[in-house]
C-alpha cells in the first residue's frame, strides 16, 4: 500500500530481560497526524529509535514509504523521508541557528552534493547552491517566526524557540514524515497552543506525515487523527479521540485499576 | 574574484616581504620566523580535528615524523646521484615540491588506517591509538637504518625557505577555512556538537571523522617536510609526546575551533620558546615546559575557551572590515 506513509509490524525490543516493546503494529497514512501516547517508561521514545534506527529492533519490520528500512544506520535512514526531534533537546548548541539549519539542507538527498575540490574553490555553481540554500534558511524560519534569531547561538535561544527550531531542523533534511518526541515539552500553556497551529500548518502547507509522542492530552486529542496508546511496551488501544478517551484499557493504564 | 581578494594580499604581502626584509634579518630571527610557520600549519591542521571536529588526537607529531622523514628520504635518493639537479633552482625547487606533496599524502594515508579503526567507536579511543602510534611511529624510524635510525638523518638538502613556508601557511589556511565554511567542515561541526542528531541529520560522523583526521594528517606531513628541508637534519628524539604536546597546547591556547586563535597562538609560543633558550642555556635547567604550564594555567583560569573561543579574530573586527575579508557564508560558529 503506498497509501502509507508508515508501517510497522510486529516490532520488538529487547533490553536483556526487559521487553521495552513488543509486537507494536502501527500504520500511518500519508498526510496525517498520529500521536502515540502513555505513561513514562511505556516505550515510546523506544520506537522513535528504533524507527531511525538509533536502535537495531529485535524483531519486526519497519517500512518508511514503502521501503523496508530495518538494518541501515540512521545517516541513511534519514534518505528514506524520515526525521526527528528529541526528547531531551539535541541542537548543536554552540552553532548559531543558522547553521543548524544548513547543516541539515546540506544532507537533504534532493540536493547536489559538491566536492570537496568545487568547495575549497567555491565554483560559481557552488555559490549560487549556497546562496539558494541560505534562502531556504531564512524560508524555514519563517515559519515559526525565528528570522531575527538567525544568527544567534542555538544555546541562547529561549526554551520553547529550542523546540522550534529542532522541528525546522528535522523539515530542514526534506523530510516527508517527522517524528516529534514531546515538542510540547516545557511549554507554557500559550506557547502549546502556538505549537498545535503550526504543526497542523506543517502538515496542511507542506503535506508532511506528523508521528508525535506526547504527554499534552489536551495537544494531542485536539489534531491528532489517530491515536495509539502504549503500556508496558504493548499496544493497548488505537482509535481516534473520542475512542480513546473512552477506552477503560486506557483510562486503566493511566489512572490504574478501580479498586473492585 | 573579490573572494580570493584577501588571500593574492596576503601573498603578494609575503613575497614583498620575502625580497624586502628577508635577507636583512640575522638568522636567529628568521629560523624563529620559520619555525612560526611550521607550528601554525601543525597548529591551525591539529584543530580541525581536535577543535572542529571535536575528536582528541594526540599524536600530531606521529603525522609530521612520517611527512619530514619520507620527503627528506624522496629529496635525498633524487637528488644523490645528480647533484647538479639541486644547483637549478628550477629543478630544486621542482623536488621539494614533489617530496612535499609525496609526505603530505604519505602522511594522509597512514592517517587513514590509524584513523578509522578508531573513529567509528565513539569515546575516547582515538586519543589513546594516536598516542601509541606517535610511540610506534617513533620506535620504528629508530630501528629503520636507510633513514639513519638512532643516529639521525642527515645530508637533507636545504630547499625549504620563508617563501616556501609561508606559501604553505597560506595554502593550508585558505583550504581549512575554506573547509570548514563548506557543507564538509559543517559535518565536523554537527559530530562536534552532537553526534546522535548528527546521524539523525543525515550526516555520515564516520566519514566525516576520518576526512577530517586524514586531511589533518596531510597538513600535518607537509609540515614535516618543510621543517626536514630547513633543519636537514633528523632525530625521532625531536617528533615525541612532547612535540605532540606542545601542538595541543597551541590549539587549546588559541581556541579549540579558532583558526586565527590557533595562527597567534602557534606565533607566541614558538616566540616564547626561543625567548626562553638563554635562560635554560645560563641555569642548564629546561624551565620551557613548566613555564608553559604556568602560562596555560594562568590563561585557563581566564579564558577557559582560549584566547578566542571559537570566535575567528574577524569578529572583533567592526563590520566593514569584516565584509573586506569575508564572503557572505564565512561565519564562526
Ligand atoms: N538503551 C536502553 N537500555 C536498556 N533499557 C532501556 C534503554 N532505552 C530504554 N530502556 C528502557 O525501556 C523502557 C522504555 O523507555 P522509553 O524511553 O522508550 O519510554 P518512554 O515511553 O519514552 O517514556 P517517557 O514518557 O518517560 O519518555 C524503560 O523502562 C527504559 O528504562
Ligand atoms: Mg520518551
Amino acid at each position: 500500500m503506498s497509501e502509507l506513509a508508515l508501517n510497522v509490524s510486529k516490532l520488538t525490543m529487547q533490553f536483556g530481560g526487559l521487553k521495552a516493546v513488543s509486537d507494536l503494529d502501527l500504520q500511518i497514512s500519508k498526510g496525517s497526524i498520529f500521536g502515540l501516547i502513555g505513561p513514562n517508561g511505556a516505550g515510546k521514545t523506544t520506537v522513535f529509535n528504533m524507527l531511525t534506527g538509533v536502535y537495531q529492533p529485535t524483531l519486526g519490520s519497519i517500512q518508511i514509504f514503502g521501503k523496508s528500512s530495518v538494518g541501515f544506520p540512521p545517516h541513511k535512514i534519514m534518505c528514506f523521508g524520515v526525521a526527528r526531534t528529541f526528547q531531551n533537546i539535541r541542537l548543536f548548541k554552540d552553532l548559531s541557528v543558522h547553521k543548524n539549519l544548513l547543516i541539515s539542507i546540506d544532507q537533504n538527498p534532493a540536493r547536489k552534493k559538491y566536492s570537496l575540490l568545487s568547495s575549497i574553490l567555491r565554483t560559481s555553481a557552488y555559490e549560487a547552491d549556497l546562496r539558494d540554500k541560505q534562502r531556504e534558511v531564512k524560508k524555514l524560519l519563517k515559519i515559526f517566526d525565528l528570522e531575527n534569531r538567525e544568527f544567534e547561538l542555538a544555546k541562547n535561544l529561549p526554551y520553547g524557540d529550542q523546540r522550534r527550531l529542532e522541528i525546522l531542523r528535522a523539515m530542514a533534511t526534506g523530510a516527508k514524515l517527522l517524528l516529534l518526541d514531546e515538542p510540547a515539552a516545557g511549554l507554557n500553556p500559550n506557547e502549546t497552543t502556538k505549537l498545535m497551529t503550526t504543526i497542523s500548518h506543517i502538515r496542511d502547507e507542506y503535506g508532511i506525515t506528523i508521528l508525535l509522542i506526547e504527554h499534552d492530552m489536551k495537544l494531542v486529542m485536539s489534531i491528532c487523527e489517530r491515536i495509539a496508546v502504549l503500556d508496558y511496551g504493548v499496544k493497548i488501544a488505537e482509535g481516534n479521540a473520542k475512542e480513546i478517551q473512552s477506552n477503560p484499557k486506557v483510562i486503566e493504564a493511566y489512572l490504574g485499576k478501580a479498586k473492585e | 574574484m573579490k573572494q580570493y581578494l584577501i588571500w593574492l594580499t596576503a601573498l603578494v604581502a609575503i613575497v614583498i616581504v620575502n625580497f624586502g626584509l628577508i635577507p636583512f634579518l640575522p638568522p636567529y630571527y628568521y629560523s624563529i620566523l620559520i619555525y612560526s610557520g611550521v607550528n601554525i600549519i601543525l597548529a591551525v591542521s591539529l584543530n580541525l580535528v581536535n577543535g572542529f571536529t571535536g575528536q582528541f588526537s594526540i599524536g600530531h607529531a606521529g603525522f609530521m615524523s612520517v611527512g619530514a622523514y619520507l620527503s627528506a628520504y624522496i629529496s635525498i635518493m633524487i637528488t644523490k646521484d645528480n647533484p647538479d639537479l639541486l644547483a637549478n633552482p628550477v629543478t630544486a625547487n621542482l623536488i621539494f615540491l614533489v617530496s612535499l606533496i609525496a609526505g603530505g599524502a604519505g602522511s594522509a594515508i597512514i592517517g587513514y588506517f590509524v584513523g578509522l579503526p578508531s573513529l567509528r567507536l565513539r569515546g575516547d579511543y582515538l586519543a589513546i591509538v594516536t598516542l601509541g602510534f606517535g610511540e610506534i611511529i617513533r620506535v620504528m624510524i629508530l630501528n629503520i637504518d636507510a633513514i639513519g635510525g638512532a643516529r639521525g638523518f642527515t645530508g637533507i638538502p636545504l630547499l625549504s625557505n620563508f617563501l616556501w613556508v609561508y606559501i604553505a601557511v597560506l595554502f593550508t589556511l585558505f583550504f581549512i577555512w575554506r573547509l570548514v565554511n563548506s557543507a564538509h567542515g559543517r559535518t565536523y561541526l554537527s559530530v562536534r556538537e552532537d553526534e546522535i542528531a548528527a546521524q539523525s541529520m543525515g550526516v555520515n560522523t564516520t566519514n566525516a571523522k576520518v576526512q577530517a583526521f586524514v586531511i589533518g594528517a596531510f597538513f600535518a606531513g607537509i609540515a614535516g617536510g618543510l621543517f626536514a628541508h630547513f633543519l636537514l637534519y633528523l632525530n625521532p628524539q625531536t617528533f615525541d609526546f612532547n612535540r605532540s604536546f606542545e601542538i595541543i597546547i597551541m590549539v587549546v591556547l588559541g581556541g579549540a575551533g579558532s583558526i586565527s586563535g590557533s595562527v597567534v597562538a602557534a606565533i607566541i609560543l614558538t616566540v616564547i620558546r626561543e625567548a626562553l633558550r638563554p635562560i635554560q642555556e645560563i641555569t642548564r635547567i629546561d624551565f620551557r615546559m613548566s613555564i608553559y604550564s604556568l602560562f596555560l594555567i594562568i590563561l585557563m583560569l581566564n579564558r577557559p575557551n582560549g584566547l578566542f573561543g571559537t570566535k575567528e579574530i574577524f569578529n572583533f573586527m567592526s563590520s566593514k572590515m569584516r565584509r573586506l575579508f569575508l564572503g557572505k557564508e564565512d561565519t564562526a560558529t
